[in-house]
């Protein structure tokens, strides 16, 4: 037998390796590859919202033949944002891309993205949702654009109301807290489930973004206007009290903490659900003319609804900006890129004009979804720290709703969150020297 | 035949050229690069504007209070999982090791927890743990209320839920063990077993005085690895309680998680992961010089 020689194998397999490693990347279509292409990328969602969001695209290749092309690519949205950040620290980011609304303000902190203010004129400007632009903008520049926003509402069983004796508030107009308490009693006494706050949420996010009203409605806030303190802000007297109200409903049993019903009506027991617009049309076909929707209660003086969702942006470190520009307006384009996203996801659409091209929204629950926008959504805090800030305060929140006493669990959040930016503190600000003790 | 030996030799390089290039590329290189921005500001969003932070990722770590609590939690979890797991593992290999087929079931029966997924057990006995709410209440508390215990909110109350998820994970877990245990078995001395029969020693003898020094090995192998999985735990707690109630399941792992995605500070997190690493590796080291193999 003779000696294998190994130098040939070796070399074969370094070949096949580098093959396999680079066969993702070949493009043989000779006549694409003049083309400039754009790059994006999207979290995926359901397999309705991801099929619109293709058939947008191709859309947007027919109409741009010969000018730009543009490439989805789709990743899990548990994992998108952990994806943003590789790509980001490995300088690898595509042209355009959708954010999740309340992480843009770290992206711009970390100089991704690329301002929009040049790509759109002020007259579409204005025809976008209040809430959508604030929710791009940061330090006064616009940085992202969404073709969509969202609503909670209270939503609610008119004959279960009845039969328990609550008269609901005058349309458009919501509780005080106390009233919301008293309406949970008498409906708690008639034997059903007064209200559904759907705390089995896995994500963080749910508690953050459906919950923080509570605290807005009071005159509280999560963190400083500026973004960079929660020292004396997550844990003020106002927070306290205001989740001391949120957590009368769990103490009295007129919400369920955990097993949850995830529609709860479907089962007809629930007479209340403290939810948002994604289920609306089950609501409207399980509950016809009896479904009732009201502005969250206040524990202050003013009703504050949640607003929010995810946005485009361009990168900084985009090969073809104004192509991805091109593609951001093609996105939230009323006709081409709102419409179809919307009848797949059903959330609410981002445009004035686009909002004409659903007749549902004359009607409620949508009507409301819509006047709240316009007039008493607050998106939420626009910070680098965001991350870090939502997890901890949806882990207080849990804990609130499960009894923890509320001052105690918030201080500690607070002290939690602070310690984070204190520790950022020296790498935004260049001229400080060294790291506190 | 020595010139065959010497082109074996000289040949050898070759091959092992590329699994050597891929460890240095993705194993080596990786670590090194993780230890030099351990020692710096860097931001996992901008890497390239780090700045020289000397020991600063250490010391804020080390005083941290909830990265403190994270390596108590993970500690506590050890030790509550690394001794129970073993001896489960080892009373049951020895339970299960009998060659009639029918046994076969009973070991593909405690073998099936280890290969479903993760993730689908947390939710599994999310819902097992569930406390009693209206006429719904979790099996666990079901079968407590049946010898006339209370009900706990196991996953909720922050004594019981660390506790609980341990509890989870050796159930999980166990039938790995059990399977080395039971490849161990193989090679006890049947002889030297029936010679002890016959001269009278008892089952509780037999298994101290021939089972266990005759697993010596593999008992160092199953407590070595059981050591280094529990501190690497992480899905159970992240998907069952989120690390609450309070941080009372808060993870190492998990807070590394959070250094890394959520304050996105990549200096913290290598920092966090060379100090779990160490910890680690130092443990397992420990536990070798005091359980030693033997080599024949």
């Amino acid at each position: 037998m003779r000696s294998v020689r190994p130098a040939p194998i070796s070399a074969f397999l370094f070949l096949f390796l580098a093959l396999v490693g680079t066969a993702g990347c070949r493009r043989d279509d000779p006549a694409a590859a003049r083309v400039p292409l754009v790059r994006v990328w999207c979290h995926q969602g359901q397999e309705a919202e991801n099929q619109a969001m293709r058939a947008i695209a191709a859309a947007f290749n027919a109409a741009h033949a010969g000018r730009a092309r543009v490439e989805l690519t789709f990743f899990p949205d548990f994992q998108y944002n952990e994806k943003i950040a590789i790509a980001a620290a490995a300088r690898d980011l595509p042209d355009a891309l959708d954010l999740d609304g309340p992480l843009v303000a770290r992206y711009v902190d970390a100089g991704l993205l690329a301002p929009l203010d040049a790509w759109f004129t002020p007259a579409e400007l204005a025809d976008f949702l209040p809430t959508i632009r604030t929710q791009g903008t940061i330090d006064g520049r616009l940085y992202a654009l969404g073709a969509f926003d969202s609503a909670v509402v209270l939503y609610y069983d008119r004959e279960l109301l009845a039969a328990a004796g609550v008269e609901p508030p005058p349309a458009g107009r919501g509780w005080t807290w106390n009233e919301f308490l008293a309406a949970c009693e008498k409906l708690h006494a008639s034997g059903v489930e007064p209200v559904a706050f759907h705390m089995n949420e896995s994500a963080d996010e749910w508690f953050t973004y459906a919950f923080s009203p509570v605290i807005w409605s009071n005159g509280g806030q999560l963190i400083s206007s500026d973004g960079t303190s929660v020292r004396g802000v997550l844990a003020s007297v106002e927070n306290i009290a205001a989740l001391q109200a949120w957590q009368a409903v769990f103490k009295n049993n007129y919400a369920a903490t955990d097993p949850v019903d995830p529609d709860p009506f479907g089962s007809g027991r629930t007479a209340m659900d403290w939810s948002g617009h994604w289920m609306a049309p089950s609501h409207v076909r399980t509950k016809g003319a009896a479904l009732g929707a009201m502005p969250l209660p206040r524990v202050g003086a003013r009703s504050v609804a949640p607003c929010g969702s995810w946005c485009w942006g361009v990168s900084a470190q985009a090969r073809h900006p104004e192509l991805a520009a091109l593609w951001l307006k093609w996105v939230t384009d009323p006709q081409h890129g709102i419409a179809p996203i919307v009848r797949a996801n059903g959330a609410v659409p981002a445009r004035r004009s686009a909002l004409a091209l659903f007749p549902e929204y004359q009607n409620l629950p949508y009507r409301l979804f819509r006047e709240q926008l316009e007039t008493s959504a607050q998106p939420r805090p626009r910070t680098p720290f965001y991350a870090t800030l939502t997890q901890r305060f949806a882990g207080a929140l849990r804990d609130i709703a499960r009894g923890d006493e509320v001052a105690g669990r918030l201080q500690a959040a607070e002290r939690e969150v602070q310690a984070v930016i204190d520790r950022r503190r020296p790498a935004a600000a260049p001229a400080a020297v060294s790291s506190s003790p | 035949m020595t010139s065959w030996k010497k082109a074996q030799s000289r040949a050898a390089p070759w091959f092992l050229l590329p699994a050597l290039a891929l460890l240095a590329m993705f194993v080596v290189w990786p670590m090194l690069r993780a230890f030099g921005w351990s020692f710096t500001n860097a931001d996992l969003l901008a890497p390239e504007q780090a700045r020289w932070s000397g020991l600063d990722n250490y010391s804020d770590l080390l005083a941290d209070p909830r990265f403190r609590r994270a390596f108590g939690n993970t500690a506590l979890f050890a030790l509550l999982v690394v001794p129970i797991q073993t001896v489960l593992a080892f009373l049951l290999a020895l339970w299960v090791n009998r060659p009639e087929p029918a046994w076969r079931w009973l070991r593909a029966a405690f073998f099936l927890p280890v290969i479903v997924s993760m993730p689908v057990l947390a939710v599994l006995w999310t819902i097992l743990y569930q406390p009693a709410h209206g006429g719904e209440t979790g099996l666990v508390n079901a079968a407590l209320s049946l010898v006339g215990l209370p009900a706990q909110a196991w996953l909720r109350d922050p004594h019981l839920a660390l506790p609980a998820i341990a509890a989870m994970s050796i159930w999980q877990g166990v039938g790995l063990q059990m399977m080395v245990f039971l490849a161990g078995l193989q090679g006890v001395s049947r002889e030297l077993l029936d010679a002890a029969r016959i001269d009278g020693a008892t089952a509780g003898q037999r298994v101290r005085h021939i089972v266990v020094p005759a697993l010596r090995n593999t008992i160092v192998f199953v407590i070595t690895v059981t050591t280094i999985l529990a501190f690497r735990i992480f899905v159970q707690p992240y998907l069952m309680t989120r690390g609450g109630p309070g941080n009372s399941t808060l993870t190492v792992v998990q807070s590394i998680y959070e250094i890394t995605f959520l304050s996105q500070n990549l200096g913290r997190a290598c920092a966090a992961t060379l100090l779990f690493l160490l910890l680690v590796g130092g443990l397992t080291l420990l536990q070798r010089r005091f359980t030693r193999e033997e080599r024949t």
